[in-house]
């Protein structure tokens, strides 16, 4: 819920200005939001703290860069977390091309926090599809869900019409249907 | 398509936004993290540190000249007391 005293654009202005103060109010009010997309797209909340670290580091190095262009400054975040989690997916992709003799042996459990937030089998099953799923439509659905946001508002985020959102939504749920299908994933019943 | 088949499809599809609903909950990032990131973010600026060394610089001069200036003093006044000091 906005908070009524809470001025975004003079926060902003100032914090442009190299206000640390100012800059710690956005923080304040984003790091959850940056922290739990982080989180659903690594999968790993050890990467997720280092990650959300850098996307704010990154963010007060280049904030006298940022120029309001009428989008949510959420929007100038989520592209710069999108784009370290990106290079996170690249690096980590490179690694696993180690031959599996050199490769070290990894925890299953450790490896997999989402254990800790008491997650059901079927639920980690459907965690693993939506991290098989295309970058866009992953946020898609952390904006949906996790941060219960309109379509309207996903569309300013993601730079798409409030129309296209809804329709990449409903293909992206035809596609899990699809999936869970295949991996005889039941819907109907726990 | 059916009517029943269209149905079925429906209810397919909002048994699996019930599921990303529960599935896909907000978490709290822990409060150590929050925290000690937010006293990072804190710290001030590299050109505030710059200066702030300058000035350091700047001291440690003006110390180094006090300390050279008093030795001076020191062995004039220690020449003086061997020249004249002895014969009183």
């Amino acid at each position: 819920m906005p908070e009524p005293e809470f001025n975004e654009e003079e926060v902003l202005s100032r914090a442009a200005q190299g206000d640390r103060d100012a800059f710690g109010q956005l923080y304040e009010r984003y790091i959850d939001r940056i922290f739990n997309y982080v989180y659903y797209r690594t999968g790993n909340l050890h990467d997720a703290e280092d990650l959300t670290a850098r996307v704010f580091q990154r963010a007060m190095n280049h904030i006298h860069n940022y120029t309001n262009r009428g989008l949510p400054f959420s929007a100038w975040l989520y592209r710069i977390a999108h784009n370290l989690v990106a290079n996170w997916h690249r690096d980590r992709s490179r690694r696993q091309e180690i031959p599996l003799n050199d490769a070290p042996i990894a925890s299953s459990r450790e490896d997999r926090p989402e254990s800790t937030l008491v997650h059901s089998q079927e639920q980690e099953s459907l965690l693993r599809l939506i991290r098989q799923l295309p970058p866009e439509r992953q946020t898609l659905l952390i904006l949906k869900f996790v941060e219960n946001l309109s379509n309207a508002e996903i569309g300013q985020i993601m730079g798409r019409s409030e129309g296209a959102v809804k329709s990449l939504y409903h293909r992206t749920l035809l596609a899990l249907r699809d999936q869970l299908g295949d991996q005889n994933i039941n819907l109907e019943g726990d | 398509m059916s009517k029943r088949k269209i149905s079925s499809e429906t209810s397919k599809l909002d048994e699996l936004e019930t599921r990303l609903a529960g599935t896909l909950r907000r978490i709290t990032p822990r409060r150590d993290f929050v925290h000690g990131l937010r006293g990072r973010i804190h710290l001030p600026p590299r050109e505030e540190i710059a200066f702030r060394l300058h000035d350091w610089e700047r001291l440690l001069l003006v110390f180094g000249g006090v300390v050279s200036g008093t030795l001076v003093v020191l062995t004039v006044a220690r020449a003086l007391f061997h020249l004249f000091g002895r014969r009183t």
